[in-house]
């Protein structure tokens, strides 16, 4: 249990939350931070971890919301089925934005990703008869466990800090296992992790492969729990910028840090919105302003981000 | 055989609008590829600066009445300041910095500037409708719109001025001497500090004239600047980051994809033709048709 009680808390608070907050609004509040936090974890295990920063996560985002709206709506399918596949379809995609990892570094890495990104968005945009096109998907709503449907947000709670553990888990064996250490060799210094006998190809595909189907899984839970999957959002650059900034706030190569930073970036974004909302509905742009602003100070001033620079605090004492 | 003569007197006009469109698409691309190769950072913000070109162009027609092209000449001087004041608060810090930093530096410039026009101008459409703006000029069985020759001969003659400063003048030589080698140049008695607030103050003057000369061809809104800048990467990287000259062909080969793709498979669909084009060319020559080979994988 060494080093996890920070976690504990953090998780041991936010499962006892039900128990006293009756607010509908809270308790969303703290389902978006959970689903956010473990997408940007998702993220990190590829971005953090092995080094491959991509800015095209909603890729995969969007292939696990639309499979699960998809397969429930077409053929009245169970979504924890279009759960799987769409882990699956994103496992292949991720397995060929691997693939190109391997051939390409730095910012040709970042461009692929979002091309990646757009190809998508613009065929489920477009392709009206498969996917309602630019319209989108209702998904539908059916009670039960089977279907995903719960109507209790402390049900989602649940399952949000459920997937959130699981990621945080893969992120802490990241850090103490022999894989990881490889994977931060090869993040590190790729020609010298190679010279020492690491399979960095293999190794980098398996954690872009890895970090995708993780995504898609999150897709799924927050088609089903928000109950609507819009091409445009879900497939958006912004989105994956979403999932980075996350991460990169919170302490990239940290299992904590995207869970701090997806609380720190949702919380901001739900009070502003709540404040501005009154006032006039172009100032709810203003809490992007301050992301944007907010990303150009951590990159440059805390590069390690927030759980880094605890942790570092942390060891110097 | 009726299909083969349509598509036979179509030649011209698809001819025509492949150099018209590739002729503005290369102008904001040379700003991306100059900017890449000299400072060797990939500008996420660049569509954003376009934007700002579109906007400026919009309230200066809206509040003053003033022509866009006449604007040009005081957008220039507006758009170097802009870049040397954007350099100066936000790249000059991270220029030395992993190619991460510099990605997510110009992420969040990008993020920032497009919430500032939102919050600023809302997100309507906006259109600037000079008088110009629907005539049509007929000429040898092709058809164009006024505003896009002019937007065509400005943007030419832009890129050939800045292709001549490069090459002939001190600055130009300067600048190149810095790309080759910033420790040499440096060496050299070079302020490469200064060379790079300039390169990417030309960058940005590129981008922001770019704006102003769409704006009465294009909607005007807070992302406007992503659907070009988009198509901006693929012309980059297809002529190889940091090539000048393959940015010039790399704009006339998307262009004529584009324009093609548009009319055999309809407009809808034309997007999905460039990225499959660029997803290609990273598969097969990451490097760029004129780039030199092995360049991509050393993220430089």
């Amino acid at each position: 249990m060494r080093g996890h009680w920070p976690a504990l808390v953090v998780f041991g608070l936010a499962a006892l939350a039900p128990f006293f907050v009756r607010d509908a609004f809270l308790l969303d509040s703290l389902i978006l931070i959970l689903i956010w936090g473990t997408l940007s974890a998702a993220w990190n295990v590829a971005g953090g971890y092995a080094g491959q920063v991509s800015l095209g996560h909603s890729a995969f985002f969007g292939i696990g919301a639309y499979s699960a709206a998809l397969l429930a709506t077409r053929w009245d399918l169970s979504p924890w089925l279009g759960l799987m596949v769409g882990a699956l379809l994103s496992t292949g995609a991720g397995l060929i934005i691997g693939y190109l990892s391997n051939r390409l570094r730095g910012p040709y890495f970042v461009l692929a990703t979002i091309a990646l990104s757009q190809v998508l968005l613009i065929v489920a945009s477009r392709w009206r008869g498969f996917t309602e096109g630019s319209e989108g998907i209702p998904v539908p709503f059916r009670p039960g466990f089977w279907t995903l449907g719960f109507a209790d947000k402390a049900t989602w709670v649940y399952i949000g800090l459920g997937a959130a553990l699981v990621l945080y888990l893969i992120q802490r064996h990241l850090e103490g296992s022999r894989t990881g250490h490889q994977l931060a060799a090869i993040r590190e210094d790729e020609d010298a992790a190679q010279s020492l006998g690491i399979a960095s190809r293999r190794l980098k595909v398996m954690a872009v492969a890895g970090s995708a189907a993780l995504a898609s899984v999150c897709g799924t839970l927050w088609a089903q729990y928000v109950g609507f999957v819009d091409p445009f959002y879900v497939f958006s650059v912004d989105l994956s910028v979403r999932f980075a900034l996350g991460a990169i706030i919170g302490g990239t190569g940290t299992a904590l840090g995207p869970f701090l930073g997806s609380f720190l970036i949702t919380t901001l974004e739900t009070y502003l919105r709540a404040t501005f909302a009154g006032i006039g509905a172009g100032l709810v742009g203003i809490y992007l302003i301050i992301y944007g602003l907010l990303l150009i100070a951590v990159v440059r001033f805390v590069p390690q981000g927030l759980a880094g620079w605890v942790r570092d605090f942390a060891r110097r004492r | 055989m009726c299909i083969i003569r349509a598509s036979v007197t179509a030649v011209p006009q698809l001819l025509v609008s492949t150099v018209l469109l590739g002729g503005i698409y290369a102008l904001i691309a040379v700003g991306l590829t100059l900017i890449f190769g000299i400072m060797r950072v990939v500008n996420f913000a660049h569509g954003e600066f376009l934007m700002l070109g579109m906007y400026l162009a919009f309230w200066a027609f809206t509040l003053l009445a003033l022509d866009p092209y006449v604007l040009l000449f005081v957008s220039i001087p507006l758009f170097f300041g802009a870049g040397l004041l954007t350099y100066t608060l936000v790249m000059k810090g991270v220029i030395h910095a992993s190619h991460n930093v510099q990605i997510f530096t110009t992420v969040g410039l990008s993020i920032a500037l497009q919430n500032v026009a939102l919050v600023l101008w809302t997100g309507d459409f906006r259109f600037v409708r000079p008088w110009y703006y629907s005539v049509v000029v007929r000429l040898g069985g092709t058809a164009f719109n006024l505003s896009q020759i002019a937007a065509f001969v400005v943007s030419v003659g832009f890129t050939v001025a800045l292709f001549a400063f490069m090459k002939w003048s001190y600055t130009g030589r300067v600048m190149r001497a810095t790309a080759q080698d910033r420790d040499a140049a440096s060496l050299m008695g070079i302020d490469t500090d200064r060379v790079y607030g300039l390169t990417w103050a030309i960058g940005i003057v590129c981008v922001g004239v770019a704006g102003v000369l769409l704006a009465p061809l294009y909607p005007v809104y807070p992302t406007a600047g992503l659907q070009f800048v988009l198509l901006a990467y693929v012309v980059v990287v297809l002529g190889g980051l940091g090539d000048m000259v393959g940015a010039l062909l790399g704009s006339l080969i998307v262009a004529a994809v584009e324009v093609v793709g548009s009319y055999v498979f309809g407009t809808a669909w034309k997007e999905v033709l460039y990225f499959l084009l660029f997803i290609a060319i990273l598969l097969i020559r990451p490097a760029g048709l004129f780039g030199q080979r092995g360049t991509e994988t050393l993220g430089v």
